[in-house]
C-alpha cells in the first residue's frame, strides 16, 4: 500500500476475480441464445490488466473496455459506482449487466446493487442460477434460508456467485483469430471526469489506520492431546 | 434530535442492537430501530424496499444494519440515494471524540485490519450477524415495523425454503477444519469428533473452496460469524478473514502442524503436530 492506503498493485499478479468468471460465462450463454447478442466486458483497474482481459476475446467476448487511470485508484464503493455507472451510460444500449457478487480483495459485494441504484434499474444479487425461457430470463437468488426464483426485469444488474458457471476454454482457432483484437482503454478524461468525482478524491470513506494484526490476540498455552481432551471434558461434557 | 437508525431484516441480532444502543449513547443520538419482518418473504424488488427505507432516514446520522444477503443489497442502494459512505462487514464500531463513527474491518484480502471514517453527512455500516456477542440488551426503543409497500408486487416470485443449516451459528462447540484437513474423509473424522463433544463442524474458506465442506459450514468474513463457547481450529492457518468470523469465541483451541501458523496467536490453547494423530489421541481420552 502507499501512504494514502491505496492498494499498490505493481508487484501483484493480476487475475480475473473468481465470481466474475461465473458472470462472463453466464453472459456468453445468454449471448448464444440471443440472436444478434453481444457481450462487452467492462473492468476498472490498472493498465496491465489489459493483457489478462485480452484473452477474453477468444471466448467470444465482443468488446473489452478497461477503465484505467491513476485518478480512479483508491475508490470506495460510491466512487467506484459513479465511475462504472458513467461508463455503462457511455456505452449506450444494453439489456443486462452481469457481475461477480463480490471482489476477492475487499469482499464487500456492495457494487452490484449500488450500480443498479445509480442506473435506476432492478437488481438481483447472489444469483446461483439463470434459466433462459421464451418469456425471458429467470434467476434464482440464494438468501440465507431460502431460494428466491424471480423473472428478471430488464434492464438490470445481476450478481453471480462463485462457481455458478465454469468459464469455457478457448479453442486454438479462436485464440488465433482473437489475437489482434484490442482492449479499449478509457481514462478519466475520456469519460469527462475530473478527479473530485472518482478514486480517492471522490471517496467519502477514508482509511485512517491500518493494522497488520487482527483484534482478538490471545496468549496461547501449548499443550498435549491428553491434557486438552481432559480440559474439553470439563467444558463440554 | 439526530438519530442512529438500525435497520433489521428477518432476524434481530441482539448483539448488534446492544452495540447500537451503546453507540447511540456515546454519540448523543436517539436510537431508532426499524424492521422489515420476514424480509426474505418480502417483495423481490430491493430498490422499492430501499426507497421505502429512504423515507425513514430524515434524521439519521448513522445507519447500521446486519449484513444479510438482502440487506447487503438494499443498503448500498440506500447509500447511493443518500450519497453516503457505507462500510461492509465491520468487526468493531466506536464513536470518536468528535462524534464520528469509527469503523474497523478486515481489508485487502490479506492480513490487514483497517479503521475507516466516513466524511459524508450520513455514515453507514453493515455488521455480519453474530459479530457481537449476544449479551443482555438493556432498555431498547420499540421496534418499528415497516410493512407498507413491502408485501405486494406485480411480479410473480417463488421462495423455496432451504434445509435449515443453523446448527453451526448456534453451536456451543464448533470443530472447524481448514485446507490442512486435506479431504472429505478428513472432515468425516472431524464430524465424529464433533459428535463426541456434542458440537458441530465448520470450515475455513480454503476447505470450502477445495470442496471438502459445504459453503453453509464456512466460518469467516464471507461465511458465517460464530460465537461458540469452544472453537477448535483444525488445520486452519488463521487468515484474517477467518479470524473475523470466530474471534468472539469463548475458548479457542488450535491444532496445526505449522508452529508458525497465525492461528496460534489467536488461540488460548495450541497443539503443534499432525491433526489426525492428535484427534485420535483426544478421541481415545474422551471415550
Amino acid at each position: 500500500m502507499d501512504g494514502q492506503f491505496r492498494l499498490k498493485r505493481d508487484g501483484a499478479n493480476l487475475q480475473v476475480n473468481i465470481a466474475d468468471l461465473s458472470a462472463i460465462e453466464a453472459a456468453l450463454r445468454i449471448k448464444a441464445e440471443t440472436p444478434g447478442g453481444e457481450v462487452t466486458v467492462l473492468s476498472m483497474g490498472p493498465a496491465k490488466g489489459a493483457a489478462v482481459l485480452q484473452e477474453l476475446f477468444a471466448l467470444g467476448v465482443d468488446r473489452v473496455i478497461l477503465l484505467s487511470d491513476r485518478l480512479f485508484a483508491g475508490a470506495d464503493t460510491l466512487a467506484t459506482t459513479r465511475t462504472l455507472a458513467a461508463a455503462a451510460e457511455k456505452l449506450g444500449q444494453w439489456d443486462c449487466i452481469l457481475c461477480g457478487r463480490r471482489a476477492m480483495d475487499a469482499e464487500t459485494g456492495q457494487i452490484p446493487s449500488q450500480l443498479a441504484a445509480a442506473l435506476q434499474m432492478s437488481v438481483y444479487t447472489n444469483v446461483q442460477q439463470l434459466t433462459m425461457t421464451e418469456n425471458g430470463i429467470i434467476c434464482q437468488r440464494r438468501l440465507e434460508n431460502c431460494l428466491t426464483t424471480v423473472p428478471v426485469q430488464q434492464p438490470c444488474v445481476i450478481s453471480l456467485c462463485e462457481y455458478t458457471y465454469h468459464l469455457r476454454l478457448p479453442s486454438i482457432m479462436d485464440r488465433r483469430s482473437a489475437k489482434n483484437k484490442q482492449v479499449e482503454v478509457l481514462t478519466a478524461a475520456d469519460m469527462g471526469f475530473a478527479g473530485e468525482k472518482c478514486g480517492l478524491q471522490g471517496s467519502v470513506t477514508k482509511v485512517i489506520h491500518v493494522d497488520t494484526k487482527a483484534p482478538g490476540l490471545r496468549k496461547c498455552q501449548y499443550s498435549t492431546a491428553k491434557e486438552l481432551a481432559q480440559r474439553l471434558r470439563e467444558v463440554c461434557l | 434530535m439526530q438519530e442512529l437508525l438500525l435497520i433489521q431484516g428477518a432476524l434481530s441480532d441482539k448483539g448488534l442492537q446492544r452495540n447500537a444502543a451503546k453507540l447511540a449513547a456515546a454519540g448523543n443520538l436517539r436510537l431508532r430501530i426499524v424492521s422489515i419482518a420476514q424480509l426474505e418473504e418480502a417483495i423481490p424488488e430491493d430498490a422499492i424496499i430501499a426507497q421505502r427505507l429512504l423515507g425513514e432516514t430524515g434524521n439519521a446520522k448513522i445507519i447500521l444494519a446486519p449484513a444479510t444477503v438482502r440487506l447487503r443489497s438494499i443498503l448500498p442502494m440506500l447509500a447511493w440515494y443518500l450519497q453516503a459512505g457505507l462500510t461492509a462487514d465491520c468487526t468493531h464500531l466506536e464513536i470518536s471524540q468528535t462524534g464520528e463513527l469509527m469503523q474497523t474491518r478486515p481489508a485487502f484480502g490479506n492480513s490487514l485490519i483497517a479503521t475507516i471514517r466516513t466524511v459524508s453527512p450520513v455514515q453507514m455500516a453493515t455488521v455480519r450477524p453474530g459479530t457481537f456477542p449476544a449479551e443482555t440488551v438493556g432498555e431498547l426503543p420499540a421496534v418499528q415495523e415497516l410493512t407498507n409497500g413491502c408485501r405486494e408486487s406485480a411480479i410473480q416470485w417463488e421462495n423455496t425454503p432451504l434445509k435449515a443449516v443453523g446448527s453451526i451459528a448456534q453451536a456451543d462447540i464448533l470443530v472447524a477444519g481448514g485446507a490442512g484437513v486435506g479431504s472429505m474423509e478428513g472432515f468425516a473424522k472431524l464430524e465424529a469428533f464433533a459428535q463426541k463433544l456434542g458440537g458441530a463442524v465448520g470450515a475455513s474458506r480454503n476447505a470450502v473452496d477445495a470442496g471438502y465442506a459445504p459453503y453453509a459450514a464456512q466460518v469467516g468474513l464471507t461465511g458465517i460469524t460464530v460465537c461458540p463457547k469452544v472453537y477448535i481450529a483444525v488445520g486452519i492457518s488463521g487468515a484474517v478473514q477467518h479470524l473475523a468470523g470466530m474471534s468472539g469465541a469463548g475458548i479457542v483451541i488450535a491444532i496445526n502442524s505449522d508452529p508458525k501458523a497465525p492461528i496460534f496467536q489467536y488461540a488460548d490453547y495450541g497443539i503443534v503436530g499432525d491433526w489426525e494423530t492428535i484427534l485420535d489421541e483426544m478421541m481415545e481420552e474422551l471415550s
